[in-house]
């Protein structure tokens, strides 16, 4: 549990964050979202005091930061960057011990740890151990990165647009690697990006900032639906706004049971969101789907009509 | 794996052969620079002597090799330390001033250092050794200015967002990752101060520049060529180890 209390940084005579308060739940992944400048990162490094702040406080577990030893602090927390900021003379297996190394734990416990994690990664310890950082993709470096981050097994990860220099493909692999380690592994992620469509995709709890203050939180449905004021509108998509929230909802939420004579038709996943729903029923020139399972067996339809329909929710 | 290992040690071997050869060649040249006469002779055809012989040639290289290893390893232990000190958060605003300093210091010439030095220091080996000192240290401040410099913002961030201290951080990242450079500023230290060490001859350091000093007072050329010639292969020889040394850190 992180909580920031009437925080406030200021360099010389600018303010970059500006009393700003903030409760990012365990488990959660906080997305802080906004164009440069905005103190995104700036609060984000608050947090493990790369950037000491000027004023009120910042609790973690209920304790002021400033009570532990700057370099005890760090080591609870993971930090993933976007230049990744791998250790160049160091080799893949070595970079990902750091946190476990510097904590002095026994050196079996360390490569053990090593290799459950470049599994989870899908960095297979045979071919990458022994690797060094300038021999990997982008793509690669990151997993690495993200890797290190997680090595001594914190409760609190801080990423700092750590997927900002990748690839359009190889970002929403991560992204969505990223989601799945978080299902399992349940960390409180504090998420920093410039992306609006990385923000909405990955965000439990959006935090929209701009000028060092919180225009707008919540989850990103509550802030589509809902935008605080025509500046958060516009930075959630303005008009694209409607493709946005359907990139959110899955066709499994709106799908209705089969009828009782089913009619054949194209045949889209119930996970597959009401976006892509969307672009094949344009693609294809159809008005309805037939929407299937993990194992291919039909199990209900979606027209258009329901698609744009009425919400459920509301 | 054993052929694989006769390839490594084969590799090892050859690229210790340049310092073992020019080695070799110095040694030659100081225990048989006797044996050279007739060649000598072709320089100084009326002199009565050709080869120097008012002391041994090996206690000479042995003094050179002395003042210059104490004066490059207080240069580098002043040269890296001061620069160290002013990329640290507490020492950064003495950094313009540092790299000044190192620069003045080059720009200064070591006789002139050894015109103060003397009256202060009197005759003998420390003067040259100050004077080596002062105008060996800015290849080395500015070489580890650079390398220390030129690391990737990112990695000391990361470092330090890890937990590393500061310690940690110049240990195990910044020292290692700048080695390469820092090597380059004190290869290139050495060397020079092995040429201008000769000129502690002047002020009573006995030393390879003995025989040249003594060659241009009494105007004979064989000496200044012996003087030059050992000067020469210990510059080459030195410089060679240096080079064997580079690319394993790297």
């Amino acid at each position: 549990m992180i909580e920031l209390i009437g925080v406030s940084k200021r360099f010389g005579q600018t303010t970059a964050v500006d009393d700003i308060s903030l409760r990012m739940a365990p488990g959660e992944l906080s997305v802080l979202v906004g164009t440069s400048g905005c103190g995104k990162s700036t609060t984000l490094r608050m947090i493990n005091r790369l950037i000491e702040h000027s004023d009120g406080e910042i609790h973690i577990d209920g304790q002021q930061i400033r009570g532990f030893r700057e370099e005890t602090l760090r080591r609870r927390m993971g930090y993933a960057i976007q230049s990744t900021g791998l250790f160049p003379h160091w080799t893949v297996a070595r970079n990902i011990g750091l946190v476990p190394r510097l904590l002095k734990w026994p050196a079996s416990r360390i490569h053990a740890r090593v290799e459950s994690l470049m599994t989870m990664l899908g960095l297979p310890m045979d071919e990458f151990a022994d690797k060094m950082p300038r021999q990997l993709s982008g793509g690669q470096a990151q997993r690495v990165g993200v890797a290190r981050a997680l090595a001594a097994d914190p409760d609190i990860l801080l990423m700092d647009e750590p997927f900002g220099a990748l690839d359009p493909i190889t970002r929403e692999t991560l992204q969505h690697e990223l989601r799945e380690l978080q299902a399992r592994l349940q960390k409180t992620i504090v998420f920093v990006t410039h992306d609006m469509d990385e923000a909405l995709r990955l965000a439990d709890r959006l935090v929209v900032m701009d000028q060092g203050r919180i225009r707008q939180q919540g989850h990103p449905l509550a802030l589509l639906r809902e935008p605080a004021d025509g500046f958060v509108a516009s930075l959630l998509g303005g008009e694209d706004r409607g493709l946005k929230e359907a990139a959110l909802l899955t066709v499994g939420e709106r799908m209705m049971p089969l009828g009782a004579k089913p009619l054949p038709g194209e045949r889209i996943s119930r996970h597959a969101t009401l976006r892509e729903a969307l672009s094949m029923m344009l693609w294809r020139h159809a008005e309805r789907l037939v929407v299937i399972d993990d194992q291919g067996m039909a199990i209900g339809e979606l027209s258009l009509r329901r698609l744009v329909g009425a919400r459920s929710h509301e | 794996m054993s052929e694989a290992t006769g390839i490594l040690r084969g590799g090892a071997r050859r690229r210790w052969l340049a310092p073992v050869l020019w080695a070799a060649l110095l040694l030659g040249a100081c225990l048989g620079m006797e044996s050279l006469q007739g060649l000598f002779r072709l320089v100084e055809p009326d002199s009565r002597r050709v080869v120097y012989a008012r002391a041994d040639f090996l206690v000479l290289l042995g003094r050179h090799v002395f003042v210059v290893a104490v004066a490059s390893l207080a240069a580098v232990a002043l040269g890296v330390g001061a620069a160290v000190a002013v990329t640290r958060r507490a020492g950064r605003d003495f950094l313009p001033l540092v790299a000044q300093l190192a620069s003045i210091g080059q720009t200064f010439p070591p006789v002139a250092v050894l015109a103060l030095a003397v009256p202060v220091l009197g005759f003998g080996t420390l003067p040259i050794i100050v004077a080596l000192l002062l105008y060996g240290l800015l290849p080395i401040v500015r070489n580890t200015l650079a390398g220390l410099e030129g690391i990737d913002p990112g990695v000391r961030e990361a470092a330090r967002g890890m937990g590393m201290t500061g310690g940690q951080l110049l240990r195990q990242v910044e020292l290692p990752l700048a080695a390469p450079v820092i090597l380059a500023g004190i290869r290139t230290s050495v060397t020079i101060n092995i040429a201008t060490a000769a000129i502690g001859a002047t002020v009573g350091a006995s030393n390879l520049g003995d025989p040249i000093i003594s060659g241009i007072v009494n105007g004979n050329t064989a000496y200044v060529l012996q003087g030059a010639l050992l000067i020469g292969l210990l510059a080459l020889t030195v410089d060679s180890l240096f080079a064997r040394l580079q690319p394993t850190l790297t």
